[in-house]
């Protein structure tokens, strides 16, 4: 396998004089060694091993591709896909309409991005996810835990209690109806303070805190396996405040955008992004659209919630 | 500019190799353009063995011009045009994909990118039975889309499980990973591994930019330098295994009222030989809105602002037939 060094993920100045010095292929830098790396380009012996640790990495990585190691290999045919997709479950929305044009609930290992007037209820709709996330799979739920990052300040416990006790009791009546053993059994650690025990909650007050937090969650995720919901409460909020640089606003989106499909990939978790609304004036009419729409290309039909959808909540 | 190493040709051997570093000879370049007579003294090695070993050299790393007749019958034999499976697309691109060149379709989000490649791909697979690679950077790529637009294609549920095999799907978000995965690709196919690859002709790329995007601009100054490495890949593969790359890319403006132009920059625009623009057709009375119109923005064949209509519906991207006015999901 002969990596070209100019593609290998090394510090960019060190690439530079590695292909000055005149080295063209992973395979050269690996036959040098350390000493004589150090020695040609000018560079502590630290510093060449470690480099020399990342292209050992990067070779390694690569022959167990081609060997084809399972599991991280993210290469599949369409057919594979297909019948991993078919496998997966959605996270309902407990309002048969939503569900209906989502194709059955917030997909898993894609982002959804929810928009709407202030006041017309996507914190509400990200709190009913959070919760329907965790539900048994005998009651045709997840059975996951939820990540819930809220950048606005507007996660009320309070009406999360309320949603969660709905949900308890509307599972507590399907049991009574069909009395089934495992309904019972998955009925006893489905209760109200099981739910809020997994909903992971963090605040961020500005977009680094987001940044960082976001960069930060793989890890968190590998800890806690079970999480298969990620919400950013608004999204839009740090980056529309204050900030003068519109073209670093940007790349930090686009960045933003390619972590989060990271670890909905990786994950296997849903990712739901809720937006503002801002509006268009155009030459004869004004209309409503979605705030940061070109910068973050959400992946799934963003809902202008426009204030009719029934039954949201569960109870 | 390679490095002088112990076995590079079969003059140059392990003890020369020390011999000419001490003298300031390092790279091909430096031994090839230095004066040999000068070299030999210095070194000590004999002025005919050097003599041998530049000519090997040169005939090593050296390009050979060609004879532009030679290059044309190459290139009747070994370009296809294959055909996109919508008809109005391919009359936008002179009848086809053509092998061996990189064709970029950009649009904004939402524009039906995703939605051509797809259903470029599923045409490719069952149509001309051909192995298809798709590069999935964001997360875009939802196989029973693939699948809705194989039923709607062919009947038999065998060739639709047959087609769906034919399409290789690699996830890769980053721009090392991509870069890895095409180097992969070259790697198998000079090897000439038929295994599960199979006769591959077309890569397609959803989407460059978003792998691109976060390393461009500001203070950071190897965003270029990748992005043209990637440029420089794909380019290759194209040529050296007459393969057809479709490539996706996001539009900017330049003011709120400015015109779409293509992202990446200029020095991107130099990359692929074709572009296509995608839009929304401007929203009618219909709730589902599936026409989108293609225009030609770039192309060595055929005059600019050529414009089509394409319908992505249900039954993958077709050309909207006079008929039928709507045909909604």
């Amino acid at each position: 396998m002969q990596r070209d060094v100019g593609s290998l993920p090394l510090a960019p100045a060190l690439r530079a004089r590695l292909v000055a010095a005149g080295f063209q292929t992973a395979q050269e830098l690996l036959d040098t060694g350390p000493c004589g790396l150090s020695k040609e380009i000018g560079i502590s012996k630290e510093e060449a091993l470690e480099a020399l640790q990342v292209v050992r990495q990067e070779c390694h990585s690569d022959a167990t591709q081609t060997a084809g190691a399972p599991g991280t290999s993210r290469k599949c045919t369409a057919l594979e896909l297909l019948e991993q997709e078919q496998a997966q479950g959605f996270i309902i929305t407990f309002c048969s309409a939503l569900d209906n044009i989502l194709g059955g609930g917030v997909q898993l290992t894609k982002i959804t991005e929810i928009c709407g007037e202030p006041g017309v209820g996507k914190t509400q709709l990200c709190m009913q996810l959070a919760v329907d996330v965790q539900i048994p799979e005998c009651f045709g739920g997840l059975a996951g835990e939820a990540v819930f990052i809220d950048t606005e300040g507007s996660f009320m416990v309070d009406r999360v209690v309320d949603v969660a006790t709905a949900c308890v009791q509307h599972c507590q009546l399907i049991a009574e109806a069909h009395q089934e053993e495992d309904h019972l059994k998955a009925l006893e650690t489905f209760s109200l303070e099981s739910i809020l025990s997994h909903i992971y909650y963090f605040r961020c007050r500005d977009y680094i805190e987001l940044l960082a937090q976001v960069y930060l969650l793989p890890d968190f995720l590998s800890e806690h396996s079970k999480v298969r919901l990620v919400v950013i409460d608004g999204i839009a909020f740090p980056f529309r405040h204050d900030f003068e640089d519109l073209s670093l606003r940007t790349r930090l989106l686009n960045g933003l955008a390619q972590q989060l499909i990271i670890i909905a990939n990786d994950h296997k978790a849903a990712v739901v992004l809720t937006n503002q609304m801002t509006t268009r004036i155009g030459q004869s009419q004004s209309t409503l659209v979605p705030a940061l729409a070109a910068a973050v290309p959400a992946k799934e039909a963003a809902i202008p919630a426009g204030g009719h959808c029934p039954n949201l909540h569960a109870g | 500019m390679a490095l002088l190493r112990a076995a590079l040709c079969p003059g140059l051997t392990a003890q020369m190799v020390p011999l000419l570093r001490a003298s300031g000879v390092r790279t091909v370049v430096d031994f090839v353009s230095s004066d040999l007579e000068d070299v030999a003294q210095k070194c000590s090695l004999s002025y005919k063995a050097l003599v041998a070993v530049r000519r090997v050299l040169l005939a090593q790393f050296s390009a050979f011009p060609a004879n532009g007749a030679d290059l044309y019958e190459e290139l009747k034999s070994s370009t296809a045009i294959l055909s996109t499976g919508i008809p109005s697309l391919d009359k936008l691109l002179d009848s086809g994909l053509y092998t061996g060149e990189v064709t970029e379709l950009m649009g904004a989000p939402g524009s039906g990118k995703t939605q051509v490649c797809l259903s470029i791909a599923a045409s490719m697979s069952l149509g001309l039975k051909q192995h298809v690679l798709f590069l999935d950077s964001t997360g875009g790529f939802t196989a029973s889309r693939l699948y809705q637009m194989l039923q709607a294609q062919a009947e038999d549920e065998e060739e639709q499980l047959e087609a769906l095999q034919r399409v290789q799907v690699t996830r890769v978000f980053d721009v090392y990973e991509m870069l890895r995965a095409l180097q992969e690709l070259r790697d198998s196919l000079s090897q000439q591994v038929l295994s599960s690859t199979g006769p591959l002709k077309v890569v397609l790329i959803d989407s460059v930019s978003a792998v691109i995007y976060p390393l461009l601009g500001g203070k950071q100054s190897e965003g270029l330098a990748l992005m043209m490495q990637l440029a420089r890949e794909l380019k290759m593969l194209a040529r050296e295994f007459s393969l057809a790359v479709v490539v996706t890319n996001q539009v900017t403006r330049d003011s709120s009222a400015g015109p779409l132009k293509p992202a990446l920059g200029r020095s991107w625009s130099f990359v692929p030989s074709t572009r296509v623009l995608l839009q929304s057709k401007e929203a009618t009375s219909e709730k589902t809105n599936t026409r989108r119109i293609a225009s030609l923005a770039k192309s060595p064949r055929q005059p600019t602002g050529i414009q089509v209509v394409l319908d992505v519906g249900s039954g993958g991207a077709q050309e909207l037939s006079p008929a039928t006015p709507t045909q909604g999901l």
